[in-house]
């Protein structure tokens, strides 16, 4: 009866006007912000996560699922100074990890030419 | 792209069920973030409305429904587009035109199987309707019904059994296949299996060894559970063996047998075995509605257009 859409997990709800990611900058602490991802998990968000901190601009980077039943993670970034900001880190972090996933597609369909090409015997063909 | 890692990958084994490789210079989060979307997010056919003619059969339309759901759905493409999957060649029927369903969105399937009665018969077995009894009306589309020669000659059906039939009763249906991803429903899991484990890092202290008699060296060898270690004959050094790595559970075992062994309870260990950080191998099995290769392929693939996804929206943020 109060089951929840089937696609809600993953699907933006467009007729509200749900944008997948929201900004707001942090009040309280200086170089600091919070992007709300809407309609994602911890498949993405750990990742960005620790790409972020693997950046020594970055100072803080941590993100929280609210909860189980709620489609959207918080993502806070804290940079080191004011000449970057969160969403500087942020889209440098994702285009880092893009690069290394082209990288990792190439790698594979390399590695799974050779392996056929090395075992055509065993394959018998 | 200055903090960018350059993964390398090795291959230990495919086969269309199953695919064991080893991915290294990445991440945890990387190999995870693999390991999830194989599970969750790559795109496969599966049933997912069911019209139903007529059923007299002894189990309910929604349990025949949900039956017929959890087939594999196969989508085998043409020669020229090997490589693809059924993204390339679906679309998601929720962002399909049609009024209902199309060509574009899904497959259909009919069924419609009768256990007619003669009156001749001695015995009358219950006639078992499988996936084999599916028709489909794209002919790239099939219903997976064994992974593999084995297991259809262990099997006592020829398909995926659906619901036995007594004499006289009928099964008449069609059934939708539609793309989704198993965020949605598990139907839409194209793995069975798809687990990493991390790399035994086995590192050996030629210091503390020394101070072993051969006797010693015999018993810290044999305590071992998992049997990752050896005794070179000529030298009388321990080792570790060839397949460490596939056989290592990390057990506590290993530690405690050594603490005993020491001089000194603060002497260092003899052999530790720590999990690396940036090793992992990889075990992804098929449910059988994709090959295993295609599948990881597909992970990585999905991740990149969400990469994309997410940098274009991160565009937009901006100029707002």
């Amino acid at each position: 009866m109060n089951a929840p859409e089937r696609a809600s997990s993953f699907l933006l709800d467009e007729d509200s006007g749900e944008r997948k990611i929201v900004y707001t900058t942090d009040t309280k602490v200086t170089n600091a912000g919070t992007f709300r991802l809407n309609k994602e998990d911890h498949t993405v968000l750990n990742l960005l996560r620790m790409q972020l901190l693997r950046d020594p601009g970055v100072r803080f980077a941590g993100y929280i699922h609210p909860h189980p039943l709620i489609n959207y993670m918080e993502l806070k970034v804290q940079t080191n100074s004011s000449h970057t900001s969160p969403t500087e880190v942020l889209s440098n972090a994702i285009e880092d990890l893009g690069s290394e996933t082209d990288h990792l597609l190439k790698e594979v369909q390399n590695a799974m030419e050779n392996w056929r090409k090395e075992n055509q015997d065993v394959l018998g063909n | 792209m200055p903090y960018q890692r350059f993964p390398r990958v090795e291959i230990l084994s495919i086969q269309p069920q199953e695919i064991k490789f080893i991915l290294s210079e990445s991440d945890t989060s990387v190999a995870n973030t693999l390991r999830r979307i194989m599970i969750a997010e790559v795109p496969t056919l599966a049933i997912d409305l069911v019209e139903f003619h007529e059923n007299s059969t002894v189990l309910n339309d929604e349990y025949i429904a949900h039956r017929m759901g959890l087939i594999p759905v196969r989508y085998q493409p043409a020669e020229s587009l090997k490589g693809s999957d059924c993204s390339d060649a679906f679309l998601p029927h929720r962002e399909c035109v049609c009024y209902e369903h199309c060509m574009r969105c899904s497959v259909e399937f009919e069924l419609d199987i009768t256990y007619k009665v003669t009156g001749e018969e001695d015995v009358l077995a219950p006639l078992t309707v499988t996936s084999k009894d599916l028709v489909s009306n794209n002919e790239l589309v099939q219903p997976a019904h064994f992974l593999s020669q084995d297991e259809q000659d262990e099997a006592q059906d020829e398909g995926v059994a659906i619901v036995k039939l007594g004499p006289g009763q009928r099964l008449k249906l069609k059934a939708i296949a539609r793309m989704g991803i198993s965020k949605e429903h598990a139907k839409w899991c194209p793995v069975a299996v798809a687990t990493y484990r991390f790399w035994p890092e086995i590192h050996i202290n030629d210091e503390q060894m020394a101070t072993l008699t051969l006797e010693q060296k015999q018993e810290l060898v044999d305590t071992c559970p998992d049997r990752i270690l050896e005794l070179d004959e000529v030298t009388g050094d321990i080792r570790a063996v060839d397949n460490a790595w596939d056989i290592c559970t990390y057990t506590e075992d290993l530690k405690f047998a050594q603490a005993a062994m020491k001089k000194r309870p603060e002497d260092d260990d003899f052999v530790t075995v720590t999990q690396s950080k940036d090793r992992f191998i990889f075990n992804v099995e098929t449910t059988g509605a994709m090959d295993a290769d295609e599948i990881l392929l597909s992970a990585i693939r999905v991740l990149r257009n969400r990469l994309n996804y997410l940098a274009q929206e991160l565009e937009n943020l901006k100029d707002m």
